[in-house]
């Protein structure tokens, strides 16, 4: 037969491209259930971590099994737009941060997902997500806040490129644990953290940078501040809130005792 | 505009396909001994990321991404077809490099003569195929963004390929290890290239 | 006597024909996934098993592939075996698949893969270029090993993740030692790779440019 016809080629090229692209459609389909779980499982992970929970000393318990943590703790997950207002129906656990990245970037609508907590104490924490980009590539991770909505209870991230050693230290345990307890208030004044080069000193929202990966260290600084602008609302409004019943609540106590 | 600039320069030096990512490398070292065959490489390799790059954009964006087929019919909303991308990119990459060589052969048979020996190296190029798989990775947000990247990532490349021939051309003077000749001291220049364009990465633009 | 020959030719990748080394093949999507030992051996595994079985497709195909379009219908297997061994990461090892992230894919323009096959597999039968194929793989691996420990462990003071150099010897315990970042930066891949050249061709002096 004469294989350098151009029948033959054209023929033999698209049974070629046929049964590829048939055995390697089956394939994804097989497998597409289990790589889909371990993304749900991963991002699962990662918003428990950020509430502290599955640690053993600030490590991640390897043994821990996430999906049945994250079940257990989260009780509500819901989404809020650019004005705070939370919005009815929208699952917020499949929200693609990188699409509302863009929209942030570009100022359009967002919708963005706020997680609730409970912790084994009783309290609760309000999980929120940030996405950015770092030096090479995408910085994404969770951050929670506490009852009191001024205190970070936990905080981790992730990156898909940062060097290793450097930049992509910010989704080390080391490094993310220092957010516990940081304060997001300034002189009254709401702030987002801020993570500086040689020692956090005595700033209350102040975090170590990572020495020799500025770029990286300043990039997560402005995404978790870009992210807190929309969040910053309503734990305002929650703040408020707790204020305005604490008075209350003081108030009442004030005119028992009279 | 100046996100664009910024996205040219970054992807000259600070992403450079071969000193930050190696990737290249094969043709890289074997074509890399004068100065004159390596920027004839170099040319080819810009000419073919700037237009495969925007070429496999297009392809990602409105066949391969999950739900990219939504502009055909609402029903294949939930059409993933993502795991095809490294064929569909690969295919794109070798079926223009054919055909370039086609054209130059038949209508510019001088050129054809000093570019055209390189064109069937780089349909295995990993710079051209890296190009478009960083391309997906970093999320482009339009055709011109994946025009500059690839644009600048071959620019790159030629200036990495005809900074290492210069040096090869100079290195047949010197005094070098026997063991050490050519291929060993090939990769340790290159390392050493790698590191000078590190102080690149502190470029905020 | 015919065995014992095949058996020196298949065996020369690993040393005297090295495809790193002395080929001068695949060296682009190698470099990056160095820093550590895991990644390096899963990447090897995935070169190794791709370069054998496109090898074997392509030579049981070689009669038939029309010349023309050979570049393309070779590219077409092998990037099939590459998004197969990529698909089963993501759903078995989700955390190697994301530490290797683009590299899997350039498995496809790895040149130890092409080279093999336009080398080999075009003119001989099934079976020897299974097996050529297989030993360019592990010959690539084993290179790559070498770089990946000395990366790891002088870089991070670990090997495979586990702690190797005594905590207590840090200095941020109170010892004398620092891990050394400049080993975790990619150039020092191609400098180590330099140094192996060196000592290969110090013990072999037959290899030449």
């Amino acid at each position: 037969m004469n294989t350098n016809s151009n029948k033959y080629t054209i023929i033999y090229t698209t049974i070629l491209v046929v049964v590829v692209a048939a055995v390697l459609a089956i394939v994804a389909s097989v497998l597409k259930p289990r790589q889909t779980a371990n993304i749900e499982l991963e991002q699962m992970k990662t918003i428990m971590l950020a509430a502290n929970i599955g640690e053993v000393d600030g490590q991640p318990d390897k043994t821990a099994d996430y999906k049945a943590l994250y079940e257990k703790h989260i009780t509500r997950a819901y989404v809020i737009d650019q004005n705070g207002k939370q919005l009815e129906g929208v699952d917020a656990f499949h929200i693609d941060l990188k699409t509302q990245f863009n929209a942030i970037k570009n100022g359009g609508d967002v919708t963005l997902p706020v997680y609730e907590c409970a912790l084994d104490d009783g309290s609760m924490v309000t999980i929120f997500p940030c996405y950015g980009t770092g030096l090479w590539g995408a910085i994404w991770g969770y951050i929670s806040v506490k009852e009191d909505c001024t205190t970070i209870n936990g905080a981790v991230f992730a990156h898909a490129s940062e060097t290793p050693g450097l930049g992509g230290e910010i989704a080390q345990p080391w490094f993310y644990n220092q957010f516990d307890n940081k304060v997001l208030e300034v002189n009254g004044q709401f702030a987002s953290v801020k993570i500086v080069k040689g020692g956090a000193g005595s700033d209350l929202n102040g975090v170590d940078a990572i020495s020799g990966a500025t770029i990286t260290s300043t990039a997560l600084q402005k995404t978790i501040a870009q992210w807190m602008d929309y969040y910053k609302g309503s734990l305002e409004l929650a703040k408020a809130i707790i204020t305005l019943s604490e008075g209350l609540s003081n108030s009442e106590n004030a005119e028992k005792d009279e | 505009m100046i996100d664009y600039i910024n996205l040219f320069i970054k992807s000259i030096f600070v992403d450079n396909m071969i000193f930050a990512f190696f990737l290249g490398m094969c043709s890289f070292l074997a074509v890399s001994k004068n100065v004159k065959t390596a920027a004839g490489l170099g040319f080819a390799v810009i000419f073919v990321l700037a237009v495969t790059l925007p070429l496999n954009y297009i392809l990602f964006e409105y066949l391969l991404k999950p739900g990219a087929l939504q502009w055909l019919s609402p029903d294949f909303a939930s059409l993933d077809l993502s795991f095809l991308s490294y064929i569909v990119y690969i295919a794109t990459i070798a079926a223009f490099v054919q055909i370039v060589e086609m054209v130059v052969e038949k209508f510019a048979p001088g050129l054809y003569s000093s570019l055209g020996i390189f064109l069937p190296l780089i349909a295995v190029n990993c710079a051209i195929l890296g190009g478009s798989l960083f391309m997906e990775q970093r999320g482009y947000a339009n055709v011109g963004e994946a025009f500059t990247f690839g644009l600048g990532s071959g620019i790159g490349w030629f200036l990495a390929i005809v900074a290492m021939a210069a040096i090869r051309e100079k290195l047949a003077y010197s005094n070098i290890p026997k063991p050490l000749k050519g291929l060993g001291i090939s990769y340790i220049i290159t390392g050493l290239m790698g590191i000078a364009f590190m102080s690149f990465m502190g470029i905020k633009l | 006597m015919q065995k014992k020959m095949n058996k020196d030719i298949y065996t020369k990748p690993l040393f005297k024909n090295n495809p790193i080394t002395v080929l001068v093949l695949g060296i682009c999507s190698s470099l990056a996934v160095t820093v550590q030992l895991k990644g390096a051996l899963v990447m090897a595994l995935s070169v190794t098993l791709v370069t054998a079985f496109s090898s074997l497709i392509i030579s049981l195909m070689r009669n038939s592939i029309p010349n023309r379009v050979r570049i393309i219908v070779q590219l077409v297997v092998v990037a099939m075996f590459v998004i197969l061994i990529d698909q089963v990461l993501k759903a078995f090892s989700y955390d190697t698949s994301k530490m290797l992230s683009v590299y899997i894919g350039l498995i496809i323009t790895n040149c130890i893969i092409m080279g093999r096959i336009e080398a080999f597999a075009l003119g001989n039968r099934p079976w020897p270029s299974f097996v050529d194929g297989a030993f360019n793989g592990l010959g690539y691996g084993l290179v790559l090993a070498i770089v990946a420990f000395f990366r790891e462990l002088l870089g991070s003071g670990t090997l495979f993740g586990f702690q190797i150099i005594p905590q207590t010897w840090y200095i941020e315990n109170g010892g004398w030692y620092s891990n050394n970042g400049l080993m975790i930066l990619p150039p020092m891949a191609l400098i180590l790779l330099g140094c192996v050249v060196w000592v290969q061709r110090s013990i072999d002096k037959e290899i030449e440019e």
